[in-house]
């Protein structure tokens, strides 16, 4: 059972930031967020459900950037043409994230924010050198999404703030995702993408607290092993310490051999 | 005490929706979800509940087409939009394709997660009409079931899928 809760419904950007606070949360699919309501994890005056506005919605060019609104669902990610042409990892992550049901309510805004340290999303936006766009009344500003995410469940984003959109520079980097997975988010999630030349960029999720960045000149610098034990697994249901190094590893090794299979940038 | 009263005072959220081709119109408790609304508002109870954690898939039904799990869904979210269930699938007494497959190729045995599966196979069928063996095992492994090992569910939705084309042919 939910706990009690009233249900405001903006129709404008502007009405919707004057309404969030710490009392106030921002609502779109609730998969996250109704769940934390559910456990008494998180207690709310007031759902601000963003769903009318058109802000937030929407895939598109801008420029040299590939811009999709907070409010897109994961399904609507994964099967964009837009997002396959230019962004294609990011497509691909989104096609597994959860199940079918989570793809269709839940959101990438929603995702970002919540900062589940299983997120797919928050590691294929990363190896994509991905933005997100943050709006107070106080004003705007611009993070990585790395430099956004600080912990399980903890981002740079206030109280007061809303997650508009997230941008992805183009020409976006080309590689793979891959994932082991046993139950509805991955055990360990590697993104593997090239980096100028002859650089890769490696993207470590979902098995330590906040994804792990590597960038190596050539991709015979990066030692699988070597990684894999540097790396703070949180064991669970799903694996020990020990176990999650040792499929990192793997992941890590399977994610270089899949990279070099991919067509030269 | 009169304060302490009005705290208690329950939001409330108005619905006016379609449900399985049936126009709705509830006054509820905002934190009520769509499970609990199909179930206990409307006795629609073909709609289960169990993991409540939009893990199992019992709960599932379709939001203007879209799957969701009723049970981490807001029943205040289906005001102006269109509710399919289990018992919207089968007219004037005829089962739906995809029943009648199920049934015919033993994709169930107690039945509890029955809805789920024919809901979120309708939902797959209605994006992609002739999936291979893998899209649907994709496409469903969001839903458990305990008693089939899943292969005849597979199977049933395949025979659905034929029968369907033949049906639109």
């Amino acid at each position: 059972m939910l706990p009690p809760f009233a249900i405001r419904r903006p129709t404008r950007l502007a009405d919707a930031i004057a309404l969030i606070n710490d009392d106030c949360v921002p609502y779109w699919g609730g998969t996250e967020l109704l769940l934390a309501m559910k456990m008494g994890l998180l207690r709310a005056e007031a759902l601000v459900d963003l769903k009318a506005i058109a802000e937030l919605e929407g895939i598109r060019r801008e420029g040299d950037s590939l811009v999709i609104g907070a409010g897109v669902s994961h399904d609507e990610i994964a099967c964009n043409d837009l997002v396959r042409e230019h962004a294609n990892l990011l497509a691909v992550a989104e096609a597994t994230v959860g199940n079918a049901r989570v793809r269709a309510q839940g959101t990438i805004g929603g995702n970002l924010c919540f900062a589940e340290p299983r997120s797919d999303v928050a590691t294929a936006l990363i190896a994509l050198d991905a933005t997100v766009r943050l709006i107070s009344a106080e004003g705007a500003r611009t993070l990585s999404v790395a430099e956004f995410i600080l912990g399980p469940y903890w981002t740079q984003r206030e109280s007061t703030e809303l997650l508009v959109d997230v941008s992805i520079p183009l020409p976006a980097a080309v590689g793979v995702y891959l994932k082991f997975q046993t139950v509805e988010r991955p055990t360990v999630a590697v993104a593997a993408v090239r980096r100028g030349v002859a650089g890769v960029r490696i993207v470590i999720g979902a098995v330590s607290e906040v994804p792990v960045v590597l960038d190596r000149d050539s991709i015979s610098e990066v030692d699988a092993a070597a990684v894999a034990a540097d790396i703070e697994p949180i064991p669970d249901l799903t694996g020990s310490v020990r176990y999650k190094r040792h499929v990192t590893e793997v992941y890590i090794r399977r994610a270089i051999k899949g990279l070099n299979g991919v067509g030269n940038v | 005490m009169v304060s302490a009263m009005s705290e208690q005072v329950e939001s409330l959220s108005t619905i006016k929706a379609r449900v399985n081709d049936v126009e709705v119109a509830r006054t509820v408790p905002s934190r009520t979800t769509l499970a609990q609304f199909l179930r206990d508002d409307l006795g629609l109870t073909g709609t289960k509940v169990s993991c409540e954690l939009q893990v199992c898939g019992v709960c599932s039904v379709l939001v203007d087409g879209k799957p969701v799990s009723a049970c981490t869904y807001l029943a205040a979210d289906i005001d102006g939009h269109r509710v399919e269930t289990v018992e919207g699938l089968s007219k004037d007494g005829v089962l739906h394709p995809l029943q009648a497959a199920f049934v015919e190729n033993f994709a169930l045995q107690c039945g509890f997660c029955t809805p789920g599966f024919l809901m979120m196979a309708k939902s797959l069928l209605a994006r992609n009409p002739d999936p291979d063996e893998a899209e649907i095992k994709e496409y469903l492994d969001g839903n458990i079931c305990r008693c089939t090992g899943y292969e005849p569910i597979v199977h049933a939705v395949q025979d659905a899928a034929r029968r369907m084309q033949q049906e639109s042919a």
